[in-house]
């Protein structure tokens, strides 16, 4: 079953000059597979993932997420889509600093208020543990090392149980020990619980071991 | 329901802003709390004053007054006897008028059962000369019904020294101004002259000594009983001046002398044409208060506007990652609109509350003036209505400031930001 079908996407950046980025890109992604995209910098990845995560509202052609059309939709509905059904995590972790883990970790399940507060905080408590850094719920975010906020990024992403966690460079930033423990981290997920990820990626020993590699040259899908 | 959870997130969200930006907050907080404050100070303290000066003015002025003027006629007679022809009259003289009220007691009486009344007064007054030893001073004299002048201008209050009672009892007996009673270095017991317009001399007894508080009125007025000056001025008992009337609404008071003058054909004045001058100088005081008012405000909005750009420029990336979670454009505006408006709601209840505190204490502070002889401390005004209107203006003012940048942070692009 493909969780996402991509259709002829065109798309242009206006500044500074018109230019094409992505030129008829199409693909599937399947449900509970762990998807790479790779390619040059320049060559259209990062700007391939932003589409796909509905933030950016500025193409030509179709996504299509677990069935959905995200083609003409409202910010308020795709706001909603992504609160529902999407989970991020950045090369910079980009957790929100004034907040303690364990608040970073409920803010998205908090917005989609489908729990109570306090069964929030007890799932939240539940995926920090499950990440090794539940220890550290209490303190303030910017306080953690590096690899103990990506892992507490990837909580976040997973609170909502997301149909799909999208990666930008989730290791890019990281030493090989904690890259190797956040892609051990993905590879659990994919394969135990059937989690959809999709990550930008140049780190080419961690699109090798995923299930599928989407490469991009000057912005087309290439093999 | 949704909704109410989704603000209440953003207020969440909103405070632990604020609580990381303790100082910044603060000091916008205490911006709009000074500029409330200091309309609340300002707008209770002239209107105190205002109010004051209408009290001691209006309680020697009444609502209406019915008069007769000398004036010059309006046709002249020979334009009566030949109509047909073109005449030429100049250099008409002023006609000369009775200045009595026809039917005056009359008139009186049949005022009093009017129930919009609520106290009326027929008086004489006259030009005469307090004379004694060598010195003459120019003044008037009001010869009063004191039961019916006191109902209107609370006459009793303003007694200094002796009492009004005597003047019924003792023929020749008058109440001088202290204004009067000082230049002609009199008090209550000593004996006077008085000269009228015809020449004709009396010799008076200052029974009582009054002050108003007008200087004016003060230093050249004085009272008798109506039958007294009646003598003075060889007049019947019918003879009165002036007839004054006090209105339970005095917003009655133009339309009421419109129709007193149409029916008895008087002239008539009432308070607000009498006191236009001060009435206006109202307003204009008010103006300006309100003016400062809202320019401080102005500045303690552009504080407000200041801390929140700032704080949006700092919190790109915050918002760019509460957008990608699946917050709404719109729920990052309340992040922002809300701290605005806690801003904006404590400083103006602070505001409030110093404002009052500070009137408070200057209506404590002892003042002592020449001028306003009656004041001991200073005059101000405590009417809720200056409260709810700087509430009001504190709250708007901080919630346009707010709105501002908490719409340049909804538009914030996720995209540009998380892509670095």
């Amino acid at each position: 079953m493909n969780l996402i079908e991509v259709r002829n996407i065109n798309k242009y950046f206006d500044q500074p000059t018109r230019m094409q980025v992505l030129t008829d890109v199409s693909l599937d992604i399947e449900k509970g597979h762990f998807v790479s995209i790779t390619g040059k910098s320049g060559s259209g990845k990062s700007t391939l993932l932003y589409l796909l995560s509905t933030m950016d509202t500025a193409f030509e052609g179709s996504i299509r997420i677990n069935g959905e059309e995200m083609q003409g939709k409202r910010n308020r509905w795709l706001a909603d889509f992504r609160n529902h059904h999407i989970g991020f995590v950045f090369q910079f972790h980009y957790l929100l600093p004034e907040f303690s883990v364990l608040r970073n970790v409920m803010l998205p399940a908090l917005k989609l208020a489908r729990y109570s507060p306090a069964e929030i905080e007890q799932r939240a408590m539940d995926i920090l543990k499950l990440l090794g850094v539940d220890g550290q719920a209490t303190k303030r975010a910017s306080l953690l090392s590096g690899g103990q906020q990506q892992r507490v990024a990837i909580a976040r992403a997973l609170i909502n149980e997301p149909l799909i966690i999208m990666g930008d460079e989730p290791t890019g930033n990281l030493d090989s020990q904690n890259a190797a423990i956040v892609f051990d981290l993905f590879r659990q997920l994919s394969s135990e619980r059937g989690q959809t990820i999709l990550t930008v990626t140049h780190d080419d020993d961690f699109a090798r071991r995923s299930d599928k590699v989407i490469h991009l040259v000057d912005g087309r899908i290439a093999g | 329901m949704k909704i109410f959870t989704n603000i209440k997130l953003a207020a969440t969200i909103a405070f632990t802003h604020m609580r990381a930006r303790l100082k910044q907050t603060v000091i916008a907080t205490a911006g709009v709390t000074f500029g409330i404050t200091v309309f609340i100070f300002m707008v209770s303290f002239i209107q105190g004053s205002n109010d004051f000066v209408q009290a001691v003015a209006f309680e020697q002025s009444p609502h209406l007054r019915l008069y007769n003027e000398i004036q010059t006629a309006s046709s002249n007679i020979l334009d009566r006897a030949e109509p047909d022809a073109i005449n030429a009259v100049s250099h008409v003289k002023p006609k000369d008028i009775l200045l009595s009220l026809k039917d005056g007691p009359q008139i009186v009486q049949e005022l009093q059962k009017d129930p919009r009344v609520a106290a009326i007064s027929g008086s004489v007054s006259s030009q005469v000369f307090y004379r004694l030893g060598s010195s003459s001073i120019n003044g008037t004299i009001n010869g009063i019904r004191f039961e019916q002048e006191n109902a209107l201008f609370n006459l009793q209050a303003k007694l200094v020294e002796g009492s009004f009672k005597e003047l019924s009892t003792l023929p020749n007996s008058i109440v001088t101004g202290v204004g009067l009673a000082r230049r002609l270095n009199v008090k209550t017991g000593d004996r006077l002259e008085v000269t009228t317009e015809k020449g004709n001399n009396f010799s008076v007894k200052v029974v009582g000594i009054f002050k108003t508080g007008l200087t004016d009125i003060d230093k050249q007025q004085s009272y008798a009983s109506l039958n007294t000056v009646q003598r003075f001025l060889e007049v019947p008992a019918s003879y009165i001046t002036d007839i004054k009337i006090k209105l339970h609404d005095m917003e009655l008071a133009p339309a009421m002398s419109g129709e007193l003058q149409a029916k008895y054909h008087f002239h008539g004045s009432d308070w607000k044409q009498d006191n236009s001058a001060l009435l206006e100088g109202d307003a204009l005081r008010k103006m300006i208060v309100y003016g400062v008012a809202v320019t401080i405000l102005l500045v303690a909005g552009f504080g407000i506007f200041n801390i929140l750009t700032m704080m949006i420029y700092e919190k790109m990336k915050d918002i760019a990652i509460l957008k990608a979670m699946g917050f709404s454009d719109t729920d990052i505006r309340w992040v922002f609109l809300i701290q605005a408006l806690i801003i904006g709601l404590t400083g103006a209840l602070m505001g409030l509350v110093f404002g009052f505190l500070a009137t408070y204490g200057i209506s404590k502070m002892p003042y002592k003036s020449d001028v306003m002889i009656t004041l001991d401390h200073l005059p101000v005004s405590f009417s809720p209505v200056y409260y709810v209107t700087g509430f009001t203006f504190g709250i708007l003012t901080t919630t346009l400031a707010g709105y501002l940048p908490s719409r340049k942070a909804a538009r914030v692009d996720p995209i540009t930001i998380l892509r670095g």
